[in-house]
């Protein structure tokens, strides 16, 4: 009798071990993707480029970040573009491409939005190429290398 | 980086393992045994709370930890059902073990920048270990390698591992200082392989003294592949080949102890009762568990001599079958990739050859123990990481862990800085 149920148990046994491989190369998958969709950015229309000295942020941050269509940035989980500094709003503002050229606007963050030192108001703002962005204590360079003519 | 992806998955699955491991351990010995049931609760506790230390505080990878906690279940759920005491003690050293782990995390972080200056330092205390083995060591099965301190046994080489991949990674690593470049009169990089020559071979010197041939060949396989990374010259390579190949012979031929190994290995059932005993003992567990395995606590496991640190391997297999062994296997596997690709993706020089030595060693370690007890090649003792019974074994693989743990979060401010 216990030799039935020490079988079926070391089945059992092996199973969950292999259960946890799985979820673990699957984490390993995941990131890995995550990781090669960072990097990609080359080819991307327009980015961010972080002019902070990394080593000042208590936290981890990419030296760029590139930029799709739509972007929300923020702290909070459903941001497309998610950063870790507490100064930041759950969603705090949005970059959004338009007839070609990308826009900026302020979500009703706490602590605001500031393209070249001025503050967002309502209203979206069109970026340049050079335009510093300004959110919690992230400092930006907006970067769109012009299309060859 | 982690947090995007990570899940309580990994955790749920080590809980599930451990509760089937104590209602097998409780089956095999008919009733509840509780210090064992609580300590495997402390190892779920545990394991929860450093991988939410781990994802939380962004220490770099969340892997590490979580394999090496199933395959420590493993190694205590099977300690157990061979003997209760080893099997808490070893649940024990797991506790011990991890803050090892955290500790040599928190010291490699703090002492990052002067870590590939102490080459003499590990040099020293390596050869300090070693001749204290050499005065007042203990032989255990034929090796002089145990330091005994009152209650406590030690075994140096297992910590010394760890000081050689420190030191052969700062000599392939570090940076010639201006002032000497015209001064010297040989090449830097053969200043280098001259030094990492001379340091392995103080090194394995001690090991074949105290005939220690399993990690003699764990030594020289990781200075060899160093030098075969750092980009020696053929040449080099083909001298150390031959010396190695000469050695080997010459062991092969006149030192009785690798003569036996090698013939046990070569013809195991010549003399199946006395010398070939070991081997084939082993063998006829893993054929007898088959491919699903005889049961945890249904195997005749103590037919095998020393089942519990160098032959729990065929322990496993007789007991979880081929298919146990296989993902005790993978899981290793996972562990050594996670390793190298900390390696690939550090960018300071001196970590990621640290990172690369010790994943080379922990991969080839395991290599060593089950090709030995499978009949792959020559059995040679030593341990089977975080599986295998033994403290010291299990304290500084973790310790070793600990150290991949720290590169792999390590957040480039050493490189920005050298720049």
């Amino acid at each position: 009798m216990g030799s039935i149920f020490s079988k079926i148990l070391t089945y059992i046994f092996v199973i969950i071990i292999y259960l946890f491989i799985y979820a673990i190369i699957r984490m390993i998958f995941l990131d890995i993707r995550a990781m090669n969709r960072k990097k990609s950015g080359s080819l991307a229309e327009a980015y961010l480029k972080l002019i902070n000295l990394r080593r000042d942020l208590d936290f981890s941050m990419d030296e760029s970040y590139e930029l799709g269509d739509d972007e929300v940035i923020g702290r909070g989980n459903k941001c497309t573009l998610r950063l870790p500094d507490k100064y930041l709003s759950v969603r705090h503002c949005r970059i959004y491409k338009s007839d070609g050229s990308f826009f900026i606007e302020d979500l009703g963050s706490t602590n605001g939005t500031f393209l070249n030192g001025d503050e967002l108001t309502d209203e979206a703002v069109e970026l340049i190429d050079g335009d510093k962005i300004s959110i919690g204590r992230l400092n930006f360079i907006f970067v769109m290398p012009k299309a060859e003519d | 980086m982690y947090s995007e992806t990570s899940s309580v998955k990994p955790l749920i699955y080590i809980m599930l393992l451990n509760l089937v491991g104590a209602a097998l351990i409780s089956i095999h010995y008919g009733g509840v045994n509780l210090e064992a049931i609580i300590l495997t609760g402390a190892i779920c506790l545990v394991s929860i709370i450093s991988y939410a230390v781990v994802s939380l505080a962004e220490l770099g990878d969340a892997y590490i930890y979580l394999i090496i906690s199933v395959l420590g279940s493993v190694g205590g759920i099977m300690q157990t059902r061979i003997k209760p005491e080893y099997g808490i003690r070893q649940l024990k050293w797991f506790l011990v073990g991890t803050l090892c782990y955290f500790a040599a995390m928190l010291l490699y972080r703090l002492l990052n920048k002067w870590l590939h200056k102490l080459v003499p330092l590990y040099f020293g205390i390596s050869v300090a270990l070693f001749v204290a083995t050499q005065l007042f060591g203990k032989t255990s099965h034929g090796s002089l390698n145990w330091i005994v301190i009152g209650s406590l046994s030690f075994q140096p080489s297992e910590l010394i591992r760890i000081f050689f991949v420190l030191s052969l990674a700062a000599v392939f690593t570090a940076p010639v200082p201006d002032k000497y470049k015209d001064r010297l009169r040989l090449k830097p990089q053969h200043i280098r392989l001259l030094v990492a020559s001379f340091i392995t071979l103080v090194n394995v010197g001690f090991l074949i003294l105290q005939r220690e041939w399993g990690i003699t060949l764990l030594f020289f396989a990781a200075y060899f592949f160093f030098l075969y990374v750092y980009g020696a010259s053929r040449y080099y390579l083909l001298l150390n080949c031959f010396a190695a190949v000469g050695v080997g012979l010459f062991g092969a031929m006149r030192v009785s102890h690798i003569k036996v190994r090698i013939d046990t290995w070569l013809h195991p059932f010549a003399d199946a009762s006395a010398k070939g005993y070991q081997i084939t003992q082993s063998l006829f567990a893993i054929g007898e568990g088959g491919m699903a395995g005889r049961g945890i606590g249904e195997g005749s496991v103590y037919f095998i001599p020393e089942v519990h640190s160098d032959f729990i391997f065929s322990a496993i297999c007789e007991e979880m079958g081929v298919v146990g062994g296989l993902a005790i296997l993978m899981l290793y596997f996972v562990l050594v990739y996670r390793g190298f690709k900390i390696a690939l993706a550090c960018t300071n020089a001196y970590n990621k050859a640290v990172a690369f030595g010790l994943s080379f060693i922990l991969g080839l370690q395991t290599f060593i123990i089950i090709g030995g007890v499978t009949k792959m090649i020559p059995l040679t003792g030593i341990t089977l990481p975080f599986v295998s019974y033994g403290g010291s074994s299990m304290l500084t693989t973790f310790a070793a862990c600990g150290i991949l743990q720290a590169i792999s979060g390590n957040k480039e401010e050493i490189t920005d800085e050298i720049q």
